[in-house]
């Protein structure tokens, strides 16, 4: 008899803990400093809410992917995770690599995404990832920099190539309106023939190249001309920093680069290490004559997902409906992935005045400028490491543009190859 | 005791079997395996035979530009490594005041050496604002673009591993610090000055110790990973894109854990194939103790 009281006490005991018992968790994620420090707390805080200790695993962008990779292989990645829109194809093709959020969606309000934003993050069916927020990349400039040269924010490419030799005579020759390298470059060159063509690199509906290498050549020589008009930096002249990212540069934290073409939702990244009294202005998309479209890249800037190898879904879906979505988790992170996706958490920032103008201003220009699809294989390693090494070979004189062209398209179809297989 | 103390040596080293079981076997011949696989890390392996290790002879110039890089880097760095470990310990192994600390001082880079830390500060000692150009150019020259400059980059990674000299250094100075006292007084009465006495007696002693460095060194050459990773990443245009970084980069960016199992094996096979030329070349040029050659 004692032993059934004490067996039923410990029942009751259980069930009002709630839906899941107090649980240890992991977390992961990328991002800068004032990211890392935002949703420690908010880990913190919803680990309180909810009664589960999470432990946080931060890194910086680089070398992330290769991070997760390994531990997703290896069955031990942490129960809930940042994933970069561009890898749920990777990592979940047929959607069994992630759990289904949709199994969940007692515990998770999901009517705070629009349909669209549901399909994002959806693969053959399975809800695999959440959108943490829209982004898009805009050219975004160092308003100090750009009004010590006396001139105004430009809204064309025609505006920015004028400026460089303006920047040369007025500021010196180590002053440069803008900057292009890696990833940012193949990104210009990109958007450049987005513009002209009015249609994408890769083709999401067909998985096909898009353009003809005539055209891509002339995006390539794009570049070549923003290096002779001094609007940026020479391939060669920037490597000799030794490869550090943009927001760990002393020419951009002084205000000597004075432009780049970054995802609003890095803004605190790129603004943060500025050296006081730098402003930073969001310029949309430059536009040119006669061209077909905006060309915005648009994409879910990053997901927030579960394991499909976690112990504890339950308590994992509650820590992440918390973080998106209640109040304890949202007024924690802030803004520091950006402008939220889900309605409420934009709500209650808003009403809080927790997020920087700048970044509303930015996000409604990523929000409301036109352009077409993206193929989620564009941000593929060996599809961005075909554009980075041949525009590199291009930048350094050792292939001419429509050679460059021709190696990428012959390494991106072989990408798309292996999607059709 | 009796004869349960058969099994006291195997109890007690069994520890470090099982580590070199599961953390070194296991994936040298899962490797092995693997090499004949299309393997994405996500998916079961798939049985492809040879077509790894055609595709790398026949058709892949990433690989062909990665060996002809990672072979520079061995014979420069190596060479240059062990010739300024030595002629340090040479000068460590003189009676000199304080000499306790210098020969501490200059072991410490070794004990930094491997960390991403110095890599990270490596990166803006070379870069075009950092120390070495402010340093070149205080002098009047011109600044040196170090990583930019397809020509330097790889030097500069030279420079790094070069400078963590202190492991060879302490190796070469307990070798020195061996060698009878009385050869070279004999050789001193006999009228040889300090070069013969180097060259003759001195070396010939250490050549064990030269060939211990030699292997120890070469192999952790070709291993060479985080410098050219942090410090410029492997290029520019590839031209610090060591194996191992190719190794890396096909098995983690691109999820073709097979193919880079056979760069590995390749890489193994060289590594293996250089040592025992090494092996076969020392009986010309090593003489132990006891050695009964002339």
């Amino acid at each position: 008899m004692k032993t059934r009281r004490l067996l039923a006490i410990a029942l009751a005991t259980t069930a009002l803990t709630g839906p899941a018992m107090a649980e240890e968790l992991r977390m992961s994620w990328w991002g800068g400093d004032s990211r890392h420090e935002a949703t420690q707390a908010a880990l913190m805080a919803c680990g309180e809410a909810h009664g589960h200790t999470i432990s946080p695993e931060f890194t910086g962008w680089d070398g992330h992917f290769e991070r997760l990779t390994t531990q997703i292989a290896g069955g031990t990645e942490a129960d809930i995770m940042q994933v970069n829109w561009p890898w749920l194809p990777i990592y979940s093709p047929d959607g069994s690599g992630f759990a289904d959020l949709n199994q969940y969606s007692d515990i998770i309000d999901l009517s705070n995404w629009s349909e669209a934003q549901i399909a994002d993050g959806t693969m053959n069916g399975a809800l695999n990832g959440l959108s943490v927020s829209t982004t898009g990349r805009l050219f975004v400039f160092n308003a100090t920099t750009w009004d010590a040269a006396g001139l105004e924010i430009p809204t064309t490419w025609d505006e920015l190539i004028a400026a460089g030799p303006i920047f040369a005579e007025t500021l010196g020759e180590d002053y440069y309106p803008f900057e292009a390298m890696g990833l940012d470059a193949s990104l210009i060159v990109t958007l450049y023939g987005t513009q002209r063509t009015g249609r994408p690199l890769i083709d999401p509906a067909t998985n096909e190249i898009a353009w003809s290498q005539e055209e891509l050549a002339e995006a390539i020589e794009f570049y070549q001309t923003l290096v002779d008009n001094h609007v940026i930096e020479g391939w060669q002249d920037r490597a000799a920093a030794g490869g550090i990212p943009l927001h760990e540069n002393p020419e951009w934290t002084d205000g000597r680069i004075a432009g780049t073409y970054q995802w609003d939702s890095t803004y605190f990244k790129i603004a943060d290490p500025l050296e006081e009294g730098q402003e930073l202005v969001y310029a949309g998309i430059l536009s040119q004559d006669g061209q077909q479209t905006p060309g915005i890249y648009r994409k879910a800037s990053m997901v927030f997902s579960i394991s499909a190898n976690s112990e504890h879904p339950e308590a994992a879906a509650e820590i992440l409906n918390c973080l998106l979505n209640e109040e304890a988790g949202v007024m924690a992170l802030g803004a520091t992935r950006g402008v939220p996706a889900s309605d409420a958490a934009r709500g209650m920032l808003l009403e809080a005045e927790a997020i920087e103008p700048i970044q509303i201003t930015a996000q409604s220009q990523v929000l409301e400028a036109d352009g077409p699809a993206i193929h989620s294989f564009m941000e593929h390693p060996d599809v961005r490491g075909a554009m980075e090494e041949n525009l590199e070979l291009f930048a350094y004189g050792e292939i001419d543009a429509a050679t460059a062209a021709e190696e990428m398209i012959y390494a991106i179809e072989e990408v798309l190859s292996e999607i059709d297989s | 005791m009796g004869g349960d103390n058969r099994f006291l040596g195997l109890w007690y080293v069994s520890p470090y079997l099982i580590g070199l079981v599961l953390f070194t076997m296991f994936p040298f011949l899962a490797s092995f395996y693997l090499s004949f696989t299309d393997y994405d890390l996500l998916t079961a392996p798939e049985w492809v035979g040879l077509e790894n290790y055609e595709r790398l002879v026949t058709r892949d110039r990433t690989f062909a530009k990665s060996l002809r890089v990672t072979l520079t880097y061995v014979f420069t760095t190596v060479p240059l490594k062990l010739c300024f470990a030595l002629f340090i310990a040479v000068v460590l192994n003189y009676r000199l005041k304080g000499i306790g600390l210098f020969r501490t001082a200059y072991y410490v880079p070794s004990i930094l050496g491997g960390s991403i830390a110095i890599a990270v500060l490596w990166r803006y000692i070379f870069a075009d604002t950092g120390l070495v150009n402010m340093i070149i150019t205080g002098f009047g020259g011109e600044p040196v673009n170090w990583f930019g400059d397809p020509g330097n980059a790889l030097f500069t990674i030279t420079l790094l591993r070069v400078w963590q000299f202190g492991s060879a250094m302490v190796i070469f100075l307990a070798a020195l610090q061996s060698v009878d006292k009385s050869l070279y007084e004999a050789a001193s009465i006999d009228g040889a000055g300090p070069w013969k006495i180097f060259r003759h007696i001195t070396l010939p002693l250490i050549t064990p110790v030269i060939f211990f460095n030699l292997i120890m060194q070469t192999v952790q050459a070709f291993q060479e990973f985080n410098g050219p990773f942090i410090i410029t990443n492997g290029g520019p245009l590839r031209s610090t894109y060591l194996l191992p970084l190719y190794i890396y980069e096909e098995a983690f960016q691109s999820f073709d854990m097979g193919y880079a199992s056979a760069i590995a094996w390749i890489l193994f096979l060289i590594i293996m194939t250089l040592t025992l030329v090494a092996f076969w070349s020392s009986k010309k040029w090593v003489y132990y103790a006891g050695d009964k050659r002339n």
